[in-house]
């Protein structure tokens, strides 16, 4: 950890988890603030503009890059609980303004400081040890955007492995994408909701309590078809079980 | 090929309705990507070979018009003859051209995507010519009066159990649930008409500009058989097949299986340098080489360039979990899968097919597994782009998407709209997750239940609990 004081971190607490899961936000400002991170949260923060950017709606994508560059402080990391918005930020934001060079020189720069926090953690606070106080049996989906878009694979199962109450037992095809894809699960449901049947399929043949992603997206899938057919397992953001206990049951998706 | 890429939504859900279907592309593609995966990690150059492939494909079209010039004199030198054509039509007129000039009433065919492409069969025989498919999934696909589903593998989509009552049917074959019986079957018609015809119709793999050798690889020996007992030899292939020089080929070699079907090579590898000369033991009179643009030369000047390095090996359909569940028919073309939903839209236009780019959830598997590091998302996210740009959006998403941006624009209108969500979700819920969702949201929910929004959004807990006045 950096010796000369707290870790300037902004909190970009996305879209989605801000509505839907704020849960999710709060275990990531305490997961932060537990490995002396000084957490800001730039509360004019809205969208970071995937959904427009996915669906090529670049003009709209851009006014809400736009407004999440002017949300951010110019200085110290942005944090977040989601692989798909930080590679957004990263991947997308050069891709939106490579025809304006003052707002790309802007983007490339957040690009550069924003981290997903499993990989924040690991990679830049060197925490080996989450001091999470979780119990249980723990699967871990690999989000595609943490995975291929950041290249995150160890950091989220170093962390789960450290924690003494998580047994953490892999899946099949743990990279294999859950269906979910932003607008595609609303674009073709039907074809979504197979690939997250046969997801669930590999998560219930671990025999975990616990599903566990960097993204929520994937969770609102995999838990969402949890939820309707009462299948034997919770599906729990990574930043909860870092977080730790007690969790809150009705945050579940 | 006539293009029905528009209704790939309704496809794709006749496709996951098909029981039979679902069984055979689930078994194969995942067969194939383990036996890729298991390639690929046997190879310890695998990170350079694609470096060095993706590199000569990059060189190579940067000046591909002096590639195919020099091909052109080279193969010509040899006793070839080279056709251009600009377009499906001229194609299949210089192919008719070539049936009638050198008198031909059977061809054999052997694997040719392009061939599809420009619907080769259909024209020739509406020209008296009868084309007979010697690959065995094409065979089937032939038999069955189907487009092939995968670019390597036509016949993924169908079980043993279809083809031996295919057999039963097209061929009056009686029933067998032995696969040996039934390549043993097809092994004796073919072998017939390898036999009896004037000309063997071939793709190319890979044109080597340096020798103007045309060069085939296949396991089934039917390219070799194809090209090397008819009278005439007839190959038809894009212009961007051609490799600068002979010593550019290994690494392709090894790359291309591996990545295809997970063998170290192909069991048959045939290189095609002219026709017949004096002495020649075997080997083809008079040999055709027909180079289609058919909209390359377009691809080859725009942001999409980089996709002609395809090598079609068929890795991204076997990763893609959308072609895994669908298979290639429900992508309404001739190429299907990742690579297909960014090659048809820039060979027949976004107008014929502008929800392919759409049918992908964007995971990226695809290009993990490109052997030439083709970028197949960003394509896909640049082609969606260009569907707005075209106008072929619905005006409903558009002004979706615009509502959202306007309401992102401002946190206090986020939190706005946030507070309509939470209310209305909480009646609608009760807290509960919600399982049914209205219209255009309503298929999320078929299945699954979509979680009731927040009763406070974090934003507005945030501000209470650390006393962050508004």
């Amino acid at each position: 950890m950096d010796p000369k004081g707290p870790v300037p971190v902004s909190l970009f607490f996305t879209c989605l988890a801000d509505a839907f899961a704020p849960g999710v936000c709060f275990a990531t400002v305490e997961v932060l603030e537990r490995f002396g991170a000084q957490v800001r949260v730039p509360l004019s923060q809205t969208c970071c503009g995937q959904p427009a950017f996915n669906t090529g709606n670049r003009k709209e994508a851009r006014a809400m890059a736009r407004k999440f560059l002017r949300s951010f402080p110019e200085d110290g990391y942005i944090v977040t609980p989601s692989g798909s918005c930080a590679s957004m930020v990263k991947h997308g934001y050069p891709v939106l303004f490579r025809d304006e060079p003052r707002t790309l020189a802007l983007a490339r720069a957040a690009s550069e400081r924003i981290y997903e926090l499993s990989q924040f953690l690991v990679e830049v606070l060197g925490v080996t040890d989450p001091k999470s106080s979780f119990t249980g049996k723990v699967t871990y989906h690999d989000s595609c955007h943490l995975r291929r878009g950041l290249g995150v694979v160890d950091p989220p199962r170093t962390l789960l492995r450290a924690i003494p109450g998580v047994k953490l037992v892999e899946m099949e095809e743990s990279d294999r994408c859950c269906g979910f894809g932003g607008v595609f699960s609303v674009k073709h449901p039907q074809v979504s909701c197979r690939m997250t049947e046969q997801k669930i399929e590999r998560i219930l043949a671990t025999g975990a309590s616990y599903v566990t992603a960097g993204d929520l997206g994937c969770l609102l899938s995999i838990g969402g078809m949890i939820s309707r057919h009462g299948y034997p397992v919770k599906a729990v953001h990574l930043a909860e079980i870092l977080a730790g206990a007690p969790w809150d049951a009705e945050e579940a998706f | 090929m006539e293009v029905r890429s528009r209704a790939f939504a309704r496809y794709a859900q006749r496709a996951l309705s098909d029981k039979a279907l679902q069984a055979a592309l689930n078994g194969a593609t995942g067969r194939l990507s383990a036996l890729r995966a298991a390639a690929i990690a046997a190879f310890p150059g695998y990170d350079a070979a694609r470096e060095r492939a993706s590199a000569v494909k990059e060189d190579t079209l940067a000046r591909l018009d002096e590639q195919l010039a020099r091909f052109i004199e080279e193969a010509s030198r040899r006793g070839a003859v080279v056709h251009v054509a600009r377009d499906a039509a001229q194609a299949r007129e210089i192919a008719v051209g070539i049936a009638k000039e050198e008198g031909i009433s059977l061809a054999v065919k052997s694997k040719s995507m392009v061939a599809e492409e420009v619907d080769l069969n259909a024209a020739l025989q509406e020209a008296g010519v009868e084309v007979v498919e010697s690959d065995l999934g094409e065979y089937i696909v032939q038999l069955a009066g189907e487009p092939p589903s995968h670019i390597i593998v036509p016949a993924v989509h169908k079980t043993r159990g279809e083809i031996s009552r295919l057999f039963e049917t097209r061929l009056g074959e009686p029933p067998t649930d032995s696969i040996p019986r039934l390549v043993a079957t097809a092994r004796k018609r073919l072998r017939e008409k390898f036999l009896s015809a004037g000309m063997g119709i071939t793709g190319a793999n890979f044109l080597v500009a340096e020798t103007g050798s045309v060069v085939l690889l296949t396991n089934e020996g039917n390219g070799r058989m194809g090209t090397t007992l008819p009278r005439v030899h007839l190959a038809v292939t894009g212009i961007e097949k051609v490799l600068p020089r002979m010593s550019d080929l290994p690494v392709f070699l090894r790359l291309l299986p591996r990545s295809a079907t997970g063998q170290p090579l192909t069991s048959y590898v045939s290189i095609l340098t002219g026709t017949r000369r004096e002495g020649d033991p075997e080997g083809p009179e008079r040999l055709h080489i027909l180079l289609v643009d058919g909209g390359r030369s377009a691809i080859l000047e725009g942001k999409y360039r980089e996709m002609l390095k395809c090598i079609r090996c068929g890795a991204c359909l076997n990763a893609c979990p959308v072609y895994q569940n669908v298979g290639g028919h429900a992508y309404g073309w001739v190429y299907p899968g990742p690579m297909g939903a960014v090659l048809t839209p820039l060979l027949t236009g976004l107008a014929e097919s502008s929800p392919l780019p759409d049918a992908s959830t964007l995971c990226g598997a695809c290009a993990e597994v490109c052997p030439v590091k083709i970028p197949l998302p960003h394509f896909l996210l640049e082609l969606r782009a260009d569907v707005r740009e075209q106008g072929l959006k619905t005006p409903g998403e558009i002004a979706g998407m615009k509502m959202l941006a306007s309401v992102m624009k401002r946190a206090g209108l986020l939190e706005a709209a946030e507070r309509i969500l939470g209310a209305l979700s909480q009646f609608l819920s009760r807290g509960n997750p919600i399982s049914g969702l209205p219209y255009p949201f309503a298929g999320w929910t078929e299945r699954r239940d979509f979680p009731a929004a927040a009763k406070r959004p974090f934003r507005k807990e945030w501000k209470i609990r650390r006393g962050v006045r508004e």
